[in-house]
């Protein structure tokens, strides 16, 4: 009867015992799941390329949730920003391109536009008028010419420079009126249009971002075609790692460590079409009027996601010596120069992003 | 006394070696978890957000992708020696049939137009990045 008892305290001890470590191991592998893991979305709605948004978070639930929010937002900035679109309810770019009242054209618009505006004419005069947002007059013709192209490549074929000429005299960025006070917009001349393609993708991004940073959101990379923008660092606190492609193949032409950083490239080998054989593509030089040569690509590298993406164009409008210079105005933007031979140039801080 | 002595030595022994045995079958549990549970090499296919099918990269192929409303638009890809390519598309821009083949772990080649989008999953741990341009 002892001994059973015994028997008994024993396996009792032993029962509890082997219970708890049980716990103990079941509660720490619960642990280990419930460390953030790494999801991954993409739309391809907006801005006329895919988006692809990575973040860490606990459970698939909370991504999601995240992710909806930046969908929905990045909608919306390209609802407002479309210049090709109008959209039910919606006085975006388009409208302002679009609508003619008489001599002038003046629409009210929702406060986004005219932040992204004024931004846009500060980097025209930062970049010495190369990134022009009024030049909407000879982009269009170009991206017509650009879409007939595509469509029927037979039928290809470069618009007249006489064309583009007279296109040209109505890029004036000082005819287009903002009334900050009453979020109006005006042309003042009838034949001007604007064209936001080299700045109100990264401008949008960086808003976005700002919003889910003032949220204390953080562990997320946003990539919106290119505009590649880190919220914070990944899950385990070390930098987000993003390879900046060769489209001619072989190696990534830079392996970048980015924290709270952007990172835009603009590429002759994004958007382009064939004439003759010949391939043009769609970052037009303001004096020439023509696709700017030189360049297989130029990334930036920023805290500011329009920054460099407005950077990023005006440097690949310029030399390497004159995108030198004007990349020392900014003092926190490193940038990477690929030219048409390969040849790759750097200014000296972009070697602290290098992985 | 004696007998209880051993009595509890013996329960002690055979203890560690249950526990031991629980966190051995634990660890071996979570290394086949995270080593060996990673699909093959391969090339995922999706059409409009929806995986059309997953293709391992070490066997040639060419594949007829069909999208749209009415499956009006076509791409045709193919695997070859290990790596992807779009062979040709009804798209207008023609950019996927551009791109050069792809191989690495998370490169991808996207037909915006028709809403196609290959992308290369290694199974082996690759050091590749997490966002590629």
């Amino acid at each position: 009867m002892l001994s059973l008892f015994f028997a008994l305290r024993v396996m009792k001890k032993r029962i509890i015992s082997i219970t708890v470590i049980l716990c103990v191991l079941l509660c720490s592998f619960s642990a280990c799941t419930k460390n953030k893991e790494k999801f991954s979305t993409y739309t391809m709605d907006y801005f006329d390329t895919i988006t692809t948004i990575t973040g860490y978070e606990k459970t698939q639930k909370a991504f999601d949730a995240v992710a909806e929010g930046i969908i929905s937002e990045l909608g919306e900035y390209h609802r407002l920003y479309s210049i090709y679109h109008r959209f039910d309810g919606t006085e975006n770019l388009c409208t302002i391109n679009e609508l003619v009242d008489g001599e002038h054209r003046t629409v009210t618009v929702d406060r986004r536009i005219i932040d992204m505006l004024l931004y846009a004419k500060e980097m025209y005069y930062k970049t010495d008028g190369i990134m022009n947002i009024a030049m909407g007059s000879v982009l269009s013709l170009w991206h017509d010419y650009r879409t007939i192209g595509k469509d029927s490549p037979s039928e290809a074929s470069l618009p007249p420079m006489e064309k583009l000429q007279e296109a040209s005299l109505h890029c004036d960025i000082e005819k287009m009126v903002i009334d900050e006070e009453n979020n109006t917009v005006t042309l003042t001349d009838p034949a001007m249009t604007l064209d936001v393609g080299a700045i109100a993708k990264g401008y949008a991004v960086e808003c976005i971002a700002k919003g889910l940073e003032e949220k204390g959101i953080t562990g997320y990379v946003l990539n919106v075609g290119g505009n590649v923008r880190a919220i914070g660092t990944k899950g385990d606190g070390t930098p987000w790692t993003v390879g900046i492609e060769n489209p001619d193949g072989g190696e990534y032409l830079s392996y970048l460590g980015l924290a709270d950083q952007s990172l835009v490239t603009s590429g002759s080998y994004q958007r382009f079409y064939y004439v003759d054989g010949k391939p043009y593509h769609h970052i037009i030089h303001p004096d020439t009027l023509m696709p700017s040569e030189g360049f297989l690509s130029v990334s930036v590298v920023c805290k500011d996601s329009g920054l460099a993406d407005a950077l990023s164009t005006a440097l690949f409008c310029l030399s390497l010596e004159e995108g030198m210079e004007l990349i020392k105005e900014f003092s926190e933007a490193e940038a990477m120069w690929v030219s048409d031979d390969g040849t790759k140039t750097y200014t000296d801080g972009w070697k602290n992003f290098e992985n | 006394m004696n007998n209880k002595k051993s009595a509890k030595k013996h329960s002690l022994r055979n203890d560690i070696i249950l526990i031991t045995a629980v966190i051995l079958a634990a660890v071996i549990g979570l290394i086949y978890l995270n080593f060996f549970r990673s699909p093959g090499d391969s090339v995922t296919v999706t059409v409009d957000g929806e995986v059309y099918g997953v293709y391992p990269l070490s066997r040639d192929i060419c594949e007829d992708i069909y999208s749209g409303s009415n499956n009006e638009n076509h791409n045709r890809f193919v695997i070859k020696d290990g790596k992807a390519f779009m062979e040709t598309a009804t798209c207008p821009d023609g950019i996927c049939v551009g791109h050069k083949s792809i191989f690495r772990n998370g490169e991808s080649i996207v037909c915006l137009p028709n809403r196609v989008v290959i992308t290369v999953t290694l199974g082996e741990k690759t050091d590749s990045p997490d966002v590629i341009i």
